[in-house]
């Protein structure tokens, strides 16, 4: 048991002797930045008691006072603290910036070292090293505070700047007037009008202060990024309690003008989502509705009619364009005229826009004004919205019609030419002659070539066709030849076709010579033996030779049946039936 | 075998006529009433049959422009026209659906001597032309073999003037033809559907642009790339369109 008690004690004055071990040795200056006609004072202070303390030169400084030592030693809770500290009080010697060495000593044993500290020297200050006074009370006790309604807005996202004057309740301030009014640039905004102000109470970092709203202003950024706003800068007479009374008993107050201004603020503006962006989005950004409305739909060719696009609703109104009309070019369209209604209060823009295009119809017919859509960025929803209005089908019911362009030339379209004339909407038509949608064309097809060039071909076989005639009209001999190859051919073909066969052969043979008399002399098959077609023959003046050669024939014919024949007489009698015709054929009258 | 399946074609093109007279009558019969989104389909069915008249496509653009359609009122105008180029009635509706366009575009005249002779080219179209130079040549072959059979001096120079003539009105026909030809060849108009569309410099998504065409808009066709149509504009503006913004005139 008193063993631990001791083993206790033991660790307690081992973790005394650790902390007290931990050495401190630092240099403090009382102002870091002082005028020239004021003074520094500079403390080396340490944990530990130490020897060979040896301070910087101060070479750009004059030692006015010091070295001063201090020493503190208090006992609270067991736990010792132990602070020496040497002090000098300096007086520079001139401006610029200057660095104090470093300051050692020795601390068992140990040599420690202070950080350089540097020290601007400005230009003399008029009330050097004075103890605090009104003014600084009152840089203390008032302070002017910008609020912004959100720190990083959307891009035309409305944000309020409210700027409150905070007073401490013993100080008064009897006027105030604004040295400079903040600019916002990169914002489109507007003051709202404060009337009269109003104090009111309200805790300041845990104080309580009296405070007055000074100035609300209403901001659209219009650029992404980081934007500053501006301070805001107010002149203010201040009353200040000095501390001593009247001989009533009030307190003197002290009157002085102070400077006062509102930090600036930087506000941090987020684009637009890309993602989903609309093509026609314009930049609204707000809650809307949107309308298109024309006046009439129907009336007469040079009737005017009013078409309006209104964007009405909450948002950026007098910050984006509104969509414009396309209408048809035969329509004759004056420039719109562009009215606003909006009011403008802390929370943003409010109210309703239009464009009202005049509209003058020259022809009849009908016109549609085709949709308009209208995008905007929701900021409850974080995304776009489109609206989209109703076509309008304007209806000009009486006027002249646009004139109608009669050239064929389907290459050339045009918006024609006024010509009035009184022609109307045309009907259908009732009846239709059809044709195959794949017609094949006739130019430059098989047929057109054909029958382009062959005509040409014609003349020359024409004119050789009539050259063969003419010499074979000239030629009496061929023409017999001939004559009588036609003659044979005509009615011997069979005949000829049967050669060889006997019986086939007389007997064609005897049919067609026959025949061949049938055919010129008109005679029937009744009445047909050799006698008469001698006589006949004889009439028609056919030499006698031939008529014998004729008979003959005939008989052979008759005769061949029941008797033996040759090729070779077959062949003759062939021949001689052929010369035989033909002879008959040119002696017959 | 042969004269018998062209017979059964003709027999077969007849029925269908026949038939599409009666499709007609109805549609003609819906529009007078006031029906006229089921006149247009069954306008549309005649046209699936692979058949078509001016008639057809004067009927389908005035029941469109009835609907407000403008585009394809517009579109089936240009077809009739087309098909018949002089016909009054047609003109005039195409004006007064050219009415609801949006754009409005400049046209740049053709003036001097191209214009004399597009003029004279236009004046047939190309089969007559071929037509009129067959004709041509077929007058010059028999006056000029009459030229060369005739005896009586008279005779043998008015023939050959005449065919002489003839055969240079054969050629220069001929030549026409060519010309017409070719002059169809380039001509590809087509009209926009696309409510708004935006004309590019380049046939990309990225590329800038010209400038914005509407509705109803006739263009021509120049060039064909991917997914792109160049078109030129009637004041000679260019620019690259997405194909499935515009609808051609003529099919292949």
């Amino acid at each position: 048991m008193k063993f631990t008690k001791h083993i206790s004690i033991l660790f307690l004055i081992l973790a005394t002797s650790i902390a007290s071990a931990q050495v401190k040795f630092e240099a403090k200056v009382s102002k870091k930045k002082l005028g020239i006609n004021e003074r520094l004072r500079i403390d080396f202070k340490m944990n530990q008691d130490g020897d060979n303390f040896s301070p910087p030169s101060f070479k750009d400084f004059t030692v006015v006072g010091g070295p001063n030592t201090s020493l503190s030693n208090s006992w609270s809770n067991g736990k010792r603290s132990y602070s020496k500290t040497y002090s000098y009080f300096l007086a520079p010697k001139k401006r610029g910036n200057f660095t104090i060495k470093q300051a050692t000593i020795e601390i068992k044993g140990e040599t420690y070292k202070t950080f350089p500290i540097t020290v601007n020297v400005t230009a003399a200050v008029d009330r050097p090293n004075g103890p605090p006074d009104a003014s600084d009370i009152a840089s203390e006790r008032m302070h002017l505070i910008a609020e912004v309604s959100k720190a990083s807005p959307y891009l035309n996202e409305a944000i309020t700047v409210i700027y409150k004057l905070y007073v401490a309740p013993e100080i008064g301030v009897s006027g105030w007037h604004e040295k400079d009014s903040p600019r916002y640039n990169d914002f489109w905004s507007q003051n709202i009008e404060i009337k009269g102000l109003n104090q009111q109470k309200g805790l300041y970092k845990g104080e309580e202060y009296r405070y007055v709203v000074l100035r609300k202003t209403v901001l659209y950024p219009q650029k992404i990024g980081k934007l500053k706003i501006e301070p805001l800068v107010l002149d203010i007479t201040v009353e200040i309690p000095s501390g001593r009374a009247d001989i009533f008993g009030r307190p003197i107050m002290t009157k002085i003008p102070k400077t006062v201004t509102a930090g600036s603020r930087t506000i941090d503006v987020k684009a637009l989502p890309e993602q989903g962006k609309p093509s026609d989005f314009k930049g609204a950004v707000g809650d809307f509705q949107f309308n298109v409305t024309a006046s009439k739909t129907q009336l007469d060719a040079t009737e005017s009619l009013q078409a309006k696009i209104e964007v009405s609703g909450k948002g950026n109104l007098k910050l984006f364009e509104l969509p414009t009309l396309s209408t048809p070019s035969s329509l004759e369209v004056y420039e719109p005229e562009h009215s606003e209604n909006v009011r403008t209060n802390l929370s943003g823009m409010q109210g309703r826009i239009s464009d009202t295009y005049t509209i003058v119809p020259q022809y009849r017919g009908k016109y549609p004004i085709p949709t308009i859509s209208f995008s905007y960025f929701d900021l409850n929803t974080e995304s776009y919205k489109r609206i989209t209005s109703n076509e309008i089908i304007i209806d000009v019911l009486k006027g002249p019609t646009a004139a109608v362009n009669t050239s064929a030339n389907t290459a050339v379209n045009s918006k024609q030419l006024v010509r009035p004339n009184s022609n109307a909407f045309a009907f259908i038509k009732t009846s239709s002659n059809w044709s195959g949608i794949k017609n094949q064309p006739f130019f430059k097809s098989t047929n057109f070539w054909t029958l382009l060039l062959l005509p040409f071909l014609l003349i020359p076989l024409v004119i050789i066709f009539r050259r063969q005639r003419d010499k074979r009209d000239a030629d009496v001999q061929g023409n017999r030849i001939r004559r009588a190859d036609r003659l044979a051919k005509k009615y011997l073909g069979e005949a000829k076709k049967a050669l060889g066969q006997k019986e086939a052969f007389y007997e064609a043979l005897e049919r067609a010579l026959h025949n061949y008399l049938k055919a010129k002399l008109n005679i029937e098959t009744s009445d047909f033996n050799k006698t008469k077609i001698e006589s006949l023959l004889e009439e028609r003046q056919v030499e006698n030779n031939v008529v014998k050669d004729f008979i003959s024939i005939l008989e052979n014919c008759e005769l061949a049946r029941y008797t033996p024949i040759t090729q070779v007489t077959m062949q003759n009698d062939y021949e001689k039936a052929a010369k035989t015709i033909s002879l008959i054929d040119k002696q017959l009258r | 075998m042969r004269a018998i399946t062209f017979l059964l074609a003709c027999c077969f093109s007849l029925l269908v006529f026949a038939q599409n007279d009666a499709i007609f009558e109805q549609a003609n019969a819906m529009y007078n009433n006031g029906k006229y989104t089921s006149a247009i389909d069954k306008y549309e069915s005649i046209l699936k049959s692979e058949v078509h008249s001016a008639a057809l496509y004067f009927n389908l653009g005035n029941a469109n422009y009835k609907l407000n359609n403008i585009a394809p009122s517009i579109y089936y105008y240009e077809k009739a026209l087309q098909l018949s180029p002089k016909d009054k009635d047609i003109a005039n509706n195409l004006a007064f659906a050219k009415n609801m366009t949006i754009d409005a575009i400049d046209n740049v005249p053709e003036v001097g001597f191209s214009r004399i002779i597009k003029n004279i080219v236009n004046s047939f179209n190309t089969d007559t032309w071929a037509n009129i130079a067959i004709g041509g040549v077929l007058l010059f072959v028999l006056l000029f073999l009459m030229y060369h059979f005739s005896y009586r001096t008279s005779k043998k120079r008015i023939a050959f003037i005449i065919s002489v003539l003839s055969l240079l009105i054969g050629c220069f026909s001929v030549a026409m033809a060519f010309q017409k030809d070719r002059l169809n060849k380039k001509d590809n108009p087509a009209i926009v559907f696309a409510q708004e569309s935006r004309v590019k410099v380049d046939p990309n998504k990225t590329s800038e642009e010209v400038f914005r065409l509407h509705e109803g808009t006739k263009v021509q066709v120049l060039d064909t790339y991917e997914d792109w149509k160049k078109i030129q504009l009637s004041d000679n503006a260019t620019g690259w369109i997405p194909s499935k913004d515009i609808k051609l005139l003529k099919l292949f």
